[in-house]
């Protein structure tokens, strides 16, 4: 009864960091500007918008946050492999990862606002210098709680993989479903939001990005507040219950029918998930409506 | 024929030669392997790597995969890459069947819990990106390749936003998620599971140790080679499938006899290289 307690016990905090490592990826990514919706900065200069926005896509954020943390969970292991403590090796090795994500990001700001040259898109070094560090530091929230998520399921869960093994499975899974889930958000509804809301960007109108703000031009700082309201939050949620329900039907229920308990459980919530999925489908076209053209603005 | 007058490719054709090739070389590879090491676990070995890399090819071409378009809501689909997204659910799925194989012997309990995990990980994710469309940007799912959702016979294109090919997921590209989240899921973990049998056979003769002290090793070496096979056949599909794919009902789906080939070969490669570091 004890270790079940436990058990849960350790998945529910490991959900909550799970949780705080998805809000914190998907802010970093949106104030770094990493990901699918990097497209339309990188285009925006070449359709003769010039823009103070930061422009790191260093690779999808799947393989950059697995690259990351399993750095993160690596260093950290060595460490406890030398008797550190191990929150003060997690401490290190998220420390030590965060600094080479900083040198990526600063050489992807560089190279990639340098090839831009020919459409005149200069390179702010205000922006590399104001932007950078706060991109670091979401990034070490978002490496510092998976990395621990990690050593909980290892140590604690008694997971058979090592720690850096695990660091790049949970680093390309929230890199995954912090990129599914928040990149429309600053793809569409943050970089577009001079256009229609409620309805898709149309193809011609790409690269037009909104540059300016209440007061002076938008920079990614903006956009990494914007995005904090609703895609970070989400990205948090949705990567707290993968992590969160992937442990609790094993822990929970593994033992229960030499293994077709956690089975059972696993396919009863994903049918749920499906039928909330349904409802929200059937509920939007049902209060939205069809998509209806644009009336013109009555012109005086 | 000079490059103007040669045909767009990487159309929905199958190049005959090329699949004859990679099946030669399939069963050249199969052969070897017999030939080498016998009938034994080492073979058996290779079957479940190439069955394994096969269900992994073909359940990638389930996820709806958007792309950048998919992220300024111009296409529907998820906003990420085709063999990212996959290679996520796949590895959450990797991390259940890991799991799961400490505490049961049962193949088929092992490979199905591995399969739920990577669709558990599809359908959450799925869920929360029709939960941004609708509540954060306000805009109802619509497909922009068939009229009707197979499953649920919605019509699609009065919810088209004009000047796009559609947006978030329609249902039948939910379904195709939690598919590819169950292939993937699936494939990885018995990779997973013939490669550690195989290890945990070989290794404690190979490196005069006791069984319990190679476990570490075997589980470290046959989750690295896992992982490594699962990114080769994602990226391999993601190819065929080049660029975005809105689930099954989309045309580019009927490419996948392509993939399930050139995985099983790049499998059976990948396979005899992890296999020959302990049997040899």
């Amino acid at each position: 009864m004890e270790s079940i307690v436990f058990g849960i016990g350790i998945t529910a905090l490991a959900g909550a960091l799970a949780t705080v490592a998805g809000a914190a990826e998907n802010t970093e990514s949106d104030i770094g500007s990493q990901g699918d919706p990097n497209s339309q900065v990188q285009l925006a200069p070449q359709m003769g918008y010039i823009h103070r926005i930061f422009n790191k896509a260093v690779a999808g954020e799947p393989p950059a946050y697995g690259l990351w943390i399993a750095l993160g969970a690596g260093i950290a292991w060595a460490f406890m492999a030398m008797q550190i403590n191990p929150i003060l090796a997690i401490v290190l090795g998220s420390g030590l990862a965060v600094f080479v994500q900083g040198v990526y990001a600063t050489t992807a700001y560089l190279g990639r606002t340098a090839s831009l040259a020919k459409f005149g898109q200069p390179v702010y070094v205000d922006i590399l210098k104001s932007m950078t560090t706060v991109t670091m530091a979401h990034a070490f929230v978002a490496i510092f709680t998976t990395v621990t998520l990690c050593h909980l399921i290892n140590a604690a869960l008694g997971h058979p993989f090592p720690l850096p093994l695990l660091g790049i499975v949970w680093g390309i899974a929230l890199g995954a479903a912090g990129s599914a889930t928040g990149n429309p958000f600053y793809g569409k509804e943050r970089q577009y939001q001079n256009q229609k809301f409620g309805a898709g960007v149309p193809i011609a109108a790409s690269g037009n990005i909104v540059r300016y703000a209440e007061a002076g031009e938008r920079n990614s700082l903006d956009n990494g507040w914007f995005s904090a309201k609703l895609g970070g939050p989400a990205s948090g949620v949705c990567f707290g219950l993968i992590v969160f329900l992937e442990l609790w039907r094993t822990v929970l229920f593994e033992q229960v029918g030499a293994g077709w308990g956690a089975i059972i459980i696993g396919i009863i919530i994903i049918l749920v998930f499906t039928v909330i999925d349904r409802y929200i489908e059937v509920w939007a076209r049902k209060n939205y409506g069809p998509y209806q053209k644009p009336t013109e603005e009555a012109s005086s | 024929m000079s490059a103007v007058a040669a045909k767009p490719t990487a159309g929905s054709a199958v190049d005959m030669t090329a699949m004859i090739i990679g099946l030669i070389i399939l069963l050249l590879v199969i052969a070897a392997t017999y030939f080498v090491f016998g009938s034994g676990l080492a073979f058996m070995a290779l079957i479940g790597i190439i069955i394994g890399g096969v269900l992994i090819g073909f359940g990638v071409h389930f996820v709806p995969v958007g792309g950048a378009p998919a992220a300024m809501g111009q296409a529907p689909g998820i906003a990420t890459g085709v063999a990212m997204l996959a290679a996520g659910a796949g590895l959450a799925g990797l991390f259940g069947g890991a799991w799961a194989a400490q505490t049961t012997d049962n193949l088929y309990v092992i490979v199905i819990t591995g399969a739920v995990g990577g669709g558990l990980m599809m359908a959450i994710t799925c869920m929360f990106v029709t939960f941004i469309y609708v509540f954060g940007m306000g805009i109802p799912c619509a497909s922009g390749k068939v009229l009707k959702d197979p499953i649920t016979g919605d019509t699609q294109p009065e919810f088209k936003s004009q000047g796009t090919e559609g947006h978030g997921l329609p249902f039948v590209s939910y379904v195709g998620g939690v598919i590819g989240g169950l292939f993937g899921g699936a494939g990885g973990t018995l990779i997973y599971l013939m490669l550690l049998d195989l290890y945990k056979e070989e290794l404690p003769g190979m490196m005069n140790a006791l069984p319990g002290q190679v476990l570490p090793i075997a589980v470290t070496l046959a989750g690295m080679f896992a992982i490594g096979m699962f990114l080769v056949n994602a990226v391999l599909a993601a190819y065929n499938i080049t660029g975005t794919i809105e689930g099954p009902h989309d045309p580019k789906f009927k490419r996948f006899p392509r993939a399930i080939v050139a995985s099983a070969v790049a499998s059976a490669v990948c396979g005899i290289v992890a296999i020959m570091i302990v049997a040899l």
